[in-house]
């Protein structure tokens, strides 16, 4: 049994992937996506192993996928699963589409367009970039001068792709999100405390334990399934009502920072997917 | 052989303070921590050995 690992940079987080599925007898053959050079055309790629795709790069992973499924490979996740998740609007749609719980949201391409309907539903919401990560130049508007400097910032900068504003409801939180882990079903979640109202690990926020409640786990998975990955860690945002809502579904899932305190095996439990897979 | 730098990359050493850095199980992509300065280190090459500083970030990284 083999498996192909897509990677931009070795981080904790392949190593430990990679060691789990040696461990299970797993052939695991490592490859930097800076040097995958591949011809458009069905072409098996290599000898057609599935396909763990570890690209930090969505536009590297997404491009990757669709290439390596039409040559005939599995990849994990799929491309389709990819490019909804790397894409907030594309992922909101996606939810909409089952009609999974979540903020309100609204896309817009007009910088004055946009800063009447933000006015039209009040203060504060959210802007965020469509493709971004790790609580990158997500904003808080909480003023129409706000919203006004950050859309004529949106507007002004960058090309054709960059003028899209993705706004959404801004959720008072009681000071953390949660992200549940979903392959096939939930396997484990943590809370991500912050004072910061971004609670991305990567901004700081402390992870900490959390036990799943059936009413999360069954809500993630809808979320899971309403963009067809395999391996997703799904954002929930909880109101200080007790409300739960679906945030964003991240598809390359990172867990370095939280391992130690969450103790999910996460390694191990993405291990005995792909085997699941193999098999 | 003096170890030649180039661009900012260290051969089989670090960038950013010199100190050696030898092996032969390294892959390219893969993140190293220097041993003499702490600071996150890229293999960029193999033969030789070369080291870039590891970027924090990139535009469209992430989860």
């Amino acid at each position: 049994m083999k498996v192909n690992l897509v990677y931009t940079r070795l981080r904790t987080e392949e190593r430990m992937i990679a060691d789990a599925l040696r461990a299970r007898g797993v052939t695991v053959e490592t490859h930097s996506d800076a040097g995958m050079v591949l011809p458009l055309d069905r072409e098996r790629w290599g000898d057609g192993a599935p396909v763990l795709m570890r690209s930090m790069s969505f536009t590297r992973s997404r491009y990757l996928a669709s290439i390596l499924e039409v040559k005939g490979s599995r990849v994990l996740n799929s491309a389709h699963a990819i490019a909804t998740c790397g894409d907030k609007a594309l992922t909101t749609l996606a939810l909409a589409a089952k009609d999974v719980p979540m903020p309100w949201s609204f896309l817009g391409f007009e910088e004055q367009a946009v800063v009447d309907e933000v006015d039209r539903r009040g203060y504060p919401s959210v802007t965020k970039p469509v493709l971004g990560s790790w609580g990158r130049m997500v904003a808080r508007m909480d003023s129409k001068s706000a919203a006004e400097g950050l859309m004529s910032m949106r507007f002004e900068m960058g090309g054709a792709q960059d003028h899209v504003a993705l706004v959404q409801q801004y959720i008072d939180k009681p000071g953390y999100d949660l992200r549940v882990y979903v392959m096939g079903k939930a396997v484990g979640g943590i809370r991500r405390r912050s004072e910061h109202w971004i609670t991305n690990t990567a901004r700081g926020a402390m992870p900490e334990r959390y036990d799943v409640p059936p009413s999360h786990a069954k809500l993630a998975e809808l979320a899971a399934q309403a963009v067809g990955g395999d391996i997703l860690a799904v954002d929930l945002l909880e109101t200080r009502d007790g409300q739960v809502m679906v945030n964003e579904i991240n598809h390359c899932v990172e867990f370095a920072r939280s391992i130690e305190v969450t103790q999910i095996p996460l390694p191990e439990l993405m291990a005995d997917y792909v085997l699941g897979v193999l098999r | 052989m003096q170890p030649q730098k180039l661009d900012s990359v260290g051969v089989n050493e670090c960038p950013t303070c010199a100190a050696p850095i030898t092996g032969d199980r390294f892959q390219v992509g893969e993140v190293v921590t220097c041993g003499g300065c702490s600071a996150e280190l890229e293999v960029v090459g193999l033969a030789p050995l070369r080291f870039a500083e590891a970027p924090e970030v990139e535009e469209d990284w992430g989860e």
